[in-house]
C-alpha cells in the first residue's frame, strides 16, 4: 500500500467509513512506515482537540425568544400579504362575478329568430300553394282575381293625369321657374280653353 | 412534546404548528449554530445565521417532503446559508474567490486559565479552530458535519448533495492541510 492511499485510509477510519478489510492492510503498511504512524498521531490529536465552545448561559432562551419574534413577524407579514385575499375582498369578486354570470345569462336568453319561426315560414307557403294551383285550374275564377288585382292597383295608383296638372298649378315654385314668354303662353292657352278672352 | 417523535413534529409544523416548529428548534439548535459557527468564524454572525436558518426553514416547511429526514433537510439549509453569506461576505471585502478566502477562527471567549495540560490544549484547540477556519468553504463545511456533528459520510453527502466519495475525499484533503498548517506545533507538543 502507497503513503498517500494509506494516509487516506486513515481519515476514513477516523470517521468510521473503512471498508471492510481495508483496517487490515492498513495496519500492515502502518507497521512498516513510521511517517504514517507519526500522521496518524498526529490525526488523532487533531481530531482529539477539536470542539465547538458552549454557548454561555441563558443564550438558547434568548435566542429562542428573538427567533419567535421573527416568527411573528413573519407570519404577520404574511397575513398583510394576503390581505387581497381576505374575506371582504372575496365577497366582492364574488359578487362580481355573479353580476357578470347574469349578464351572460340574459344575453343568452334574449329571444331571437330561430329555426321555429323559419319553419313556420315555410309551413305558410305550404299552406297558400294548393290556394294558388285550386285559382290556377279555374279560369271563371282566375279571371275574376285578376280584374280584383287590377281594380286594387289602379286604386293604389297615385294621381290622373288632371290632377297631377292641378297639383303642378298649385306649386308656386313651377309659375316662378317659367319666363315670361311661357307665360304669356300658358295664360293664352287658358284664355282660349275657357273663352275668357276678349276679341281677337 | 419531549418524547414525541420527531416525524409527528414535523407534520404539526408543516401544517403551521408554530409549538411543534419550536419543539424543532430545540431538538437542532445547538448543531445548527455550531455549523453556522465552524462556517462563519465568528459568534456573531453564527447567531445570525442561525436564527436566518431557521426562519428559512419555517417558511419552507410547508414543501419539505415527509418521507425524507428532517435534519438532513435543515443542515442543507444551514450549509447553503452560510455558504451564501461567505460568498456574500467575500464579495463585499473584494477579496480572493471565496473558496480561498479566510475567516476569523472560532472564538473561545470561555477559555479559562488553568493547569498547564489543559492550557496546551486549549493552544491546540485554538490552532486547530484557526487551521479549520482557513480551509476552502467546502472542506470546512464536510469538517463541521463529519467531524463536528458526527455525521457519517452518507449523511453529509446527503446534506452536501454529492457522493459519500467526494466527502472522504474533502475530509483526507482538509486533514491534509490541518496537519501541515499545525504541524510545528505538534512537534513541540509531542510528548
Amino acid at each position: 500500500m502507497r503513503c498517500q492511499t494509506a494516509r487516506k485510509r486513515i481519515s476514513d477510519e477516523l470517521d468510521g467509513a473503512l471498508p471492510s478489510g481495508g483496517g487490515v492492510r492498513l495496519e500492515a503498511h502502518l507497521r512498516t512506515c513510521r511517517a504514517c504512524r507519526v500522521y496518524r498521531e498526529d490525526l488523532e490529536r487533531i481530531q482529539a482537540g477539536t470542539g465547538l465552545p458552549e454557548a454561555p448561559a441563558g443564550f438558547w432562551t434568548a435566542f429562542e425568544r428573538e427567533l419567535e419574534a421573527k416568527l411573528s413577524a413573519e407570519e404577520a407579514g404574511r397575513k398583510r400579504v394576503e390581505v387581497p385575499f381576505a374575506a371582504g375582498r372575496r365577497w366582492a369578486w364574488a359578487a362580481a362575478a355573479a353580476l357578470v354570470l347574469a349578464g351572460v345569462s340574459l344575453w343568452l336568453a334574449l329571444p331571437r329568430p330561430g329555426p321555429a319561426m323559419t319553419e313556420a315560414w315555410v309551413a305558410a307557403d305550404d299552406i297558400l300553394d294548393p290556394i294558388v294551383r285550386a285559382v290556377e285550374s279555374d279560369p271563371e275564377l282566375a279571371g275574376l282575381i285578376d280584374r280584383e288585382l287590377q281594380a286594387s292597383i289602379e286604386a293604389m295608383s297615385p294621381v290622373g293625369e288632371a290632377e297631377a296638372a292641378g297639383l303642378t298649378a298649385a306649386d308656386p315654385l313651377f309659375w316662378e321657374s317659367l319666363s315670361d314668354d311661357e307665360l304669356r303662353a300658358v295664360v293664352a292657352a287658358l284664355e282660349k280653353e275657357s273663352g275668357l278672352g276678349g276679341p281677337q | 412534546m419531549d418524547e414525541c417523535p420527531e416525524a409527528s413534529l414535523v407534520d404539526d409544523a408543516r401544517r403551521g404548528g408554530r409549538e411543534a416548529f419550536a419543539e424543532l428548534v430545540r431538538r437542532h439548535e445547538r448543531r445548527v449554530r455550531g455549523i453556522a459557527l465552524r462556517m462563519a468564524g465568528n459568534a456573531a454572525d453564527a447567531d445570525d445565521l442561525a436564527q436566518e436558518v431557521f426562519l428559512t426553514a419555517w417558511k419552507a416547511v410547508g414543501s419539505f417532503r415527509s418521507g425524507s429526514s428532517f435534519y438532513t433537510w435543515l443542515y442543507r439549509i444551514a450549509v447553503n446559508t452560510s455558504l451564501s453569506f461567505l460568498k456574500k461576505k467575500s464579495r463585499e471585502a473584494n477579496r480572493a474567490p471565496f473558496d480561498e478566502n479566510r475567516s476569523a477562527a472560532v472564538p473561545r471567549g470561555d477559555a479559562a486559565p488553568g493547569p498547564e495540560s489543559r492550557s496546551t490544549l486549549n493552544e491546540l484547540t485554538a490552532r486547530i479552530d484557526e487551521a479549520v477556519a482557513d480551509l476552502p468553504a467546502h472542506f470546512r463545511a464536510s469538517f463541521a458535519l463529519v467531524v463536528d456533528q458526527g455525521l457519517s459520510h452518507a449523511d453529509a453527502a446527503r446534506v452536501l448533495g454529492c457522493s459519500e466519495n467526494t466527502v472522504s475525499w474533502r475530509m483526507h484533503k482538509a486533514r491534509k492541510l490541518l496537519q501541515a498548517r499545525i504541524k510545528p506545533f505538534l512537534e513541540e507538543a509531542r510528548p
